[in-house]
């Protein structure tokens, strides 16, 4: 019971905070499809670092998770930048821009990753070896049946995720600027109207979706993966664009989303275990996040709403 | 300096193909109700929103309290006190009243001194006395999804005196109200008026000019024709100078003469998409030589039922019988061919192929047929005979005749050619939903016409129609509708405006 909680939340978490980046994103207006890629080149940028700050001052990687967690944010929104450009610059179609960027992305950082260990490690390896981050309990706490298992083992990277939520919620809710983004998603013409630089919003919205992916990138490569290769493209992204649909754009529900997955997927790796099956069938108990997407799609898509200017291409002069 | 608070001077502004605004000056006094008057293009907009700061000039100056400005953006329009009441609303129907007005410029206070946050509690009770003073009573709180049409325009006004604007530009505001509306609206302006504000009023309707405007500016084609003092001129002549030439306002028509029954409605329900019923129980007939006319304000079903007769829509109960037959369940094609010819509300999606050219636009209802098509192969010479016949017949007028793309076409012809081929099926029903949206007092006074000689001929006539003036103008038989309900079913002679506008409101019911 324990590592359901203790697993289910090192991975819902992540998966919130990338989903908090969609729904920023998609509440000013863009639909947001490269959440994926988003978080893959992030950790590429945060691993890269770390390998290479470890390299060169003889720090050991395992203790850089910090400064890669910042090169990380940086890194995905750095490559957010793309997504944005093309879609409010240029006016492109949101979805082809959010699919083309996930494919970039993997092709990408798989090329760079083998191309750099080469050059400069001298190593053949698709991958960059990060190891698992340091975990701690508050005593106490911990001992508290079932809730207790919250307080243990945790991962520094989910303290930080649950601050960035909070404060993401007070944004999104409490300030102009979040008034401002929310109201571009549902009729820029207005925000336009009130002299606000739709764009403008835009823009900050989408970079900040990179920025909150590369930290869920991160925190995937320094928990379940301990590496990074391009086993991090596993469609953690497109679970995050899941949870916040069925979270309705919203956060609170959105997390709920994200601990149903969460504790979908190490209750499947639990039960694999315990029925102490062949590696080849644990893989079956591995769809079970999936199989409950779709599952939930059914039951959840009628009733939810989307940004009412969701993907549309805003122009100024159109009415 | 001179006594006007705004001068436009020689204002020359163009698009691609064409010019908007040649040469335009006109000077407006602080405190009066000035008026623009002018058909679809004929450049008001355009002007207004030059002064509004969404397009620059390309030639010309303004002055704003006998200084000159170059107005740059909403925001400096704003600044100088001048702000626009949209034709189309501009708010976001999720959020509240106060969360639209004061969007943009919302008021700030600190958490703890420290976080800022939207002050929305204050900005509430600002804006609740602010209604009050201007008598344009709102609840802050509530929703704009919730709000009826005209009580989102009075967000709208509240928007725009929020930010103490001076000069008031009221862009074809009556276009989306009821008559009743429409008189609260005008007093409001009246009162906006005396209170010391400066009121530009963009309209085609002369009647509303006549009731409140001190000045009217008339233009035509981009040109300004005259301005002149409303109260000395008659409306004929505002009329005639904004066409440019002799309008008669009333259509004129010889007794109907009604034959037997060609359709026949039974308790007709259609729900949406949400599993709402928008059409309610509703039952009527119309017989042969009779124009029946559904009154009501937008979005009361009126579309629904027009959709649901011509089979856009599926009919969750009741019956639809066309010279006897039922045709509840037949296919859009069927109905076409036992006899339904169909004008749609949105004539560019709905109605034609824009990026097609005229004659195939205008065979777009046989072009299966022989002798159109032959086994499946499309005769393009009998696509192009048919389309010049019916560009002479019905004046339908294009920049390369039958090989023009509809697009570049005017409104008001391309509503002519979807008429014209929606009579040349020569069906006993025809369905007209809005038929005169968009399109000028010319063309509507063509239209009007063209419904009458049908009408004439023997056929049976649906008219859907917002604008209460074109149904007592045309119709033998008018329904009201509200809520998805028939209201009353009478004759146009026995019924006024009035009475219509108050069952059109749900004010008044059988």
């Amino acid at each position: 019971m324990d590592t359901i909680i203790i697993d289910g939340l090192s991975f819902a978490l992540p998966l919130f905070i990338m989903a908090i980046g969609g729904i920023y994103s998609e509440k000013s207006g863009i639909t947001n499809l490269a959440l994926e890629g988003f978080q893959g080149f992030g950790a590429f940028i945060g691993a890269l670092s770390a390998v290479l700050i470890a390299n060169t001052s003889g720090i050991d990687v395992e203790n850089l998770f910090y400064v890669s967690f910042l090169f990380a944010m940086i890194g995905g929104m750095g490559f957010s930048v793309i997504h944005a450009v093309l879609s409010i610059k240029f006016k492109a179609n949101q979805v082809i821009s959010g699919v083309v960027i996930n494919i970039l992305a993997l092709a990408l950082t798989t090329f760079l990753t083998t191309q750099i260990n080469a050059l400069v490690f001298g190593a053949a390896s698709d991958k960059f070896r990060l190891g698992v981050s340091e975990r701690f309990t508050i005593e106490g706490l911990a001992n508290i049946p079932v809730i207790g298992a919250i307080f243990t083992n945790v991962y520094p990277f989910e303290v930080i995720i649950v601050v960035i939520a909070i404060f993401a919620w007070y944004l999104l809710y409490k300030t102009r600027f979040g008034m401002r983004l929310r109201a571009s998603g549902e009729n820029p013409h207005s925000v336009d109207a009130a002299g606000v630089n739709v764009s403008k919003i835009r823009f900050s919205a989408v970079l900040i979706s990179g920025l909150l992916s590369g930290l869920a990138g991160m925190c995937f490569a320094y928990s379940i993966s301990a590496n990074f290769s391009s086993n991090i493209y596993m469609g953690y992204g497109f679970l995050a664009i899941a949870a916040l649909i069925f979270g309705n754009w919203k956060i609170l529900p959105t997390l709920v989303a994200c601990l149903i997955f969460g504790f979908a997927k190490s209750g499947g790796t639990f039960i694999a275990q315990a029925m102490a099956l062949p590696s080849s069938f644990t893989d079956l108990f591995m769809i079970l996040p999936y199989v409950l997407t779709l599952l939930l799609l059914v039951f959840f898509s009628k009733s939810n709403r989307a940004p009412r200017a969701l993907g549309e291409i805003y122009d100024k002069g159109k009415r | 300096m001179s006594d006007y608070i705004v001068e436009m001077k020689h204002i020359t502004k163009s698009f691609p193909g064409i010019v908007a605004n040649d040469d335009v000056s006109i000077g407006i006094k602080k405190g009066e109700i000035f008026a623009l008057l002018g058909e679809n293009g004929a450049g008001k907009s355009t002007l207004m929103s030059i002064l509004s700061g969404m397009y620059e000039p390309d030639e010309g100056e303004i002055y704003i309290r006998g200084e000159k400005v170059q107005i740059s953006s909403p925001n400096h329009a704003a600044n100088l006190n001048i702000g626009m009441v949209h034709q189309h609303f501009k708010l976001v129907e999720d959020y509240t009243i106060t969360e639209n007005i004061t969007l943009g410029i919302e008021p700030i206070k600190r958490f703890a001194g420290l976080f800022p946050y939207v002050d929305i509690r204050n900005a509430n009770r600002k804006i609740e006395e602010l209604s009050k003073d201007f008598g344009l009573e709102v609840d802050p709180t509530k929703k704009i999804a919730d709000l009826t049409v005209s009580m989102q325009q009075r967000v709208e006004i509240l928007k725009v005196l929020y930010r103490e604007a001076e000069i008031l530009i009221f862009d074809e505001p009556t276009a989306v109200l009821t008559p009743q509306e429409i008189d609260f609206l005008l007093g409001i302006i009246e009162g906006l008026r005396n209170s010391g504000k400066t009121i530009i009023l963009i309209t085609h309707k002369l009647e509303e000019i006549k009731k409140v405007a001190d000045r009217c500016a008339v233009l035509n084609k981009g040109k300004l024709v005259d301005v002149l003092d409303v109260k000395t001129t008659s409306v004929n002549l505002m009329a005639q100078l904004m066409v440019g030439r002799e309008v008669s306002f009333e259509s004129e028509k010889v007794p109907a003469q009604f034959k037997e029954e060609v359709l026949k409605i039974e308790h007709l329900t259609v729900k949406n998409e949400d599993g709402f019923e928008v059409v309610k129980d509703v039952s009527f007939t119309i017989r042969s030589g009779e124009i029946f006319a559904i009154a009501g304000v937008a979005d009361n079903g009126q579309v629904e039922i027009a959709d649901a007769i011509a089979g856009l829509t599926k009919v969750s109960n009741g019956k639809i019988f066309l010279e006897g037959k039922d045709i509840t369940n037949e296919s859009i094609r069927n109905r076409t061919e036992i006899g339904i010819s169909y004008i749609p509300e949105d004539r560019q999606s709905y109605g034609l192929f824009l990026d097609f050219d005229l004659s195939t636009n205008l065979a777009l209802k046989q072009y299966y047929k022989e002798p159109f098509s032959s086994k499946g192969i499309l005769n393009k010479d009998v696509f192009e005979q048919f389309g010049s016949k019916l560009i002479d017949q019905f004046d339908i007028r294009s920049g390369q005749g039958i090989k023009t793309q509809v697009r570049s076409m005017s409104g008001g012809n391309q509503q002519k050619a979807i008429i014209a081929r929606e009579i040349e099926l020569q069906s006993p029903l025809m369905i007209f939903v809005q038929p005169t949206r968009g399109v000028d007092i010319g063309a509507i006074e063509n239209i009007h016409n063209m419904m009458i000689q049908q009408r004439d001929q023997g056929k049976a006539i649906l008219l859907v129609s917002l604008e209460l003036e074109e149904i007592m103008n045309v119709a033998d038989t008018i329904g009201v509708i509200y809520n998805g309900q028939l209201q009353k079913v009478a004759s146009s002679e026995s019924l006024t405006t009035n009475e219509v506008g108050e069952y059109m409101m749900g004010a008044k019911h059988e």
